[in-house]
């Protein structure tokens, strides 16, 4: 396919930023009736209490840590497609790096309501951080939930700055074609942006700066949120593959959001030109690789267990495939490992239809995945008769819709008001020589 | 004095914009500003300009951070001391985690600010001298001569191959 011009690019990106259709608002009218109602059902928990939600013990961490952990892993791989990718100098993440980081930025946010919720009393949220008091009350920093809130905020704040930073030049762009107040917003939020080198000369320091830093912290953030399992003695927790399992699971999950939220903004925005097939194909073999190591990781779970003869550690994991939560478990291996293997057929992977499916499925599994873990964990320990069962209650599911629909509603807030391609890093492509995708 | 002229001249590729800046070296023109939709190595190169010095900032607040964050997990176990969990009350492989994250955060905080103060961001005034095709497919060159010598500038650029006005 021949390379696209600077003027194509603009017109097909800034084509975007037009005003929106009805349709438009009627579904964000109905995102937005969905966040209502899990801000409802928040208000109502923190009024009646925590136990409105179905966790109580032996399991009492439920769908709120499920979501945290689900949301935490779909933030990965906006940094990874964006800062990894960067730094190999793959042409391919261009056309995909600005709505890959945006996703990060939502899903982030969203994962950091979910402590906020499963807290109760959400009032006393300030117990975490360290402020000098006069109980001398402070967190305890060897915890892996207080390296949780640290990475966890380090994620976010790194995150927003990365993405904002590497939208300047965009809003530059913007700013130039826009008119009245749209042109004075626009012109605040690219700080002043024209081009000159000087800019640029800091800019791309900068920019590689970032994303070096990001690199480790993408992969930190996950294994601390790991460790929160990982560090407890809990059967099917307690082992040391969960930070580089959780991490490849977290990049897994990622990309098939990314197939999710690109399939139809691509075919929306008219971006098949910018979105090529060639690169929905280069991230469906990137999930080839993430769930051969999370098929892997499942499989080593079970060789530990067996090699361990531990009875304890046996049971939970043949609990695991047998028993009351097999349904997920094997919701959670189809979709994960089994399911991604079809990308090995290339006609699949340039197959539309098949690339949004299958990303939905993974999606479903991965967050089986964190099911599987969390209420398997607990509800399956040491001891039969501290054993017990765990069903999600309606207050939880509302609350996980709300989430769903504010990630979505700020989605697509943010691709009518904002350049969803980095136009800057599309033009580079081209001014290079190798496209703008490749 | 003779009073300032400046000379704005848009070129379609950093090639030719380049070829102009290395000609106003000779001039008795002044190059101003260069403006450029990305970030053009040749551009770059023909203006001879230093490394920037944004990494000793982000090295700056790494440096910070790190020691704020092992700083804060040592304060706050020591004020609350008591032996956990059988780890002593500063266990040093958690704490490195802690020193860990805030290091990147600092030091990303430190590349935000080095970032701003070296490109002076935010700034609004020099919008004034700015063609806003700069910011799509054009690569724009600002230069200064005294007055009476603003034809010969003109005529200079668009002899490169520029599309050149007087502001």
């Amino acid at each position: 396919m021949p390379a696209m011009t600077y003027a194509q690019v603009e017109e097909t990106v800034l084509k975007t930023l037009r005003p929106a259709s009805l349709k438009y608002w009627a579904v964000v009218s109905l995102l937005f009736i969905g966040i209502l109602i899990g801000a409802g059902c928040w208000a109502y928990q923190i009024a009646m209490g925590i136990g409105v939600g179905g966790h109580n013990i032996p399991v009492v961490w439920g769908t709120y840590l499920i979501n945290f952990v689900f949301w935490v892993g779909i933030a990965h791989s906006g940094t990874l497609i964006s800062a990894i990718l960067y730094l190999f100098r793959a042409g391919w993440r261009n056309p995909i790096a600005r709505a890959a980081e945006t996703m990060t930025v939502f899903a982030v946010c969203i994962a950091g309501l979910f402590p906020f919720i499963h807290l109760g009393r959400v009032w006393m949220v300030y117990y975490m951080l360290p402020y000098p008091n006069e109980r001398n009350l402070w967190p305890n920093f060897q915890s892996p939930l207080v390296f949780d809130v640290v990475a966890i905020s380090t994620y976010l704040t790194v995150s927003s700055l990365f993405w904002y930073t590497g939208m300047l030049p965009d809003l530059a762009t913007v700013r130039d074609r826009a008119s009245g107040l749209r042109k004075k917003i626009y012109q605040i939020a690219s700080l002043g942006w024209t081009g000159r080198y000087e800019q640029w000369r800091h800019y791309t320091r900068a920019y590689l700066f970032f994303a070096a830093l990001a690199t480790p912290l993408v992969i930190s953030v996950h294994s601390v949120v790991s460790w929160d399992f990982a560090l407890g003695i809990i059967p099917g927790w307690h082992s040391t593959i969960f930070a580089p399992y959780f991490v490849a699971g977290a990049i897994h999950s990622g990309l098939a959001m990314v197939l999710t939220l690109m399939i139809p903004l691509r075919r929306i925005f008219r971006y098949e030109a910018i979105i090529t097939e060639d690169i929905l194909d280069n991230i469906a073999k990137t999930i080839i690789f993430t769930g051969l190591i999370v098929g892997y990781a499942y499989m080593v779970e079970y060789f530990l267990a067996w090699y361990s003869h531990n009875i304890v550690e046996q049971e939970s994991f043949r609990w695991r495939a047998f028993g009351d939560y097999s349904l997920q478990f094997w919701i959670m291996v189809i979709c994960n490992s089994v399911v991604p293997l079809l990308f090995f057929f290339r006609k699949v992977r340039r197959s539309i239809p098949w690339l949004f499916f299958i990303s939905l499925l993974i999606n479903i599994g991965m967050w089986f995945e964190r099911f599987v873990i969390i209420i398997g964990g607990a509800a399956h320990d040491f001891m039969p008769n501290a054993w017990g069962l765990y069903s999600p209650s309606l207050i939880e599911y509302a609350i996980m819709l709300g989430s769903f629909s504010l990630f979505f509603f700020l989605f697509l807030l943010f691709v009518k008001h904002l350049p969803s391609i980095s136009m800057t890093e599309l033009k580079e492509g081209i001014h290079q020589g190798g496209g703008h995708g490749r | 004095m003779a009073a300032e002229k400046k000379v704005m001249a848009l070129f379609e590729n950093d090639t030719r914009a380049a070829s102009a800046i290395e000609g106003l070296a000779g001039s008795p023109w002044k190059l101003e500003q260069v403006h450029s939709p990305i970030p053009s190595s040749k551009i770059l190169s023909v203006l001879k300009v230093k490394k920037s010095r944004v990494g000793y900032f982000t090295l700056a607040g790494g440096i910070i951070g790190f020691l704020s964050g092992i700083s804060l997990a040592m304060y706050s176990g020591i004020q609350w001391n008591l032996v956990t969990s059988g780890k002593p009350v500063i266990a040093l492989i958690p704490f490195l985690i802690v020193g860990f994250e805030f290091t990147v955060l600092f030091a990303v905080f430190g590349n935000v600010l080095g970032f701003l103060l070296q490109t002076n961001l935010p700034e609004f005034k020099s919008l004034q001298d700015y063609d806003e095709r700069c910011s799509g497919e054009h690569f724009g060159i600002l230069a200064s001569c005294a007055e009476g010598q603003q034809e010969a500038l003109l005529a200079f650029f668009q002899e490169k191959g520029g599309e050149a006005r007087f502001l």
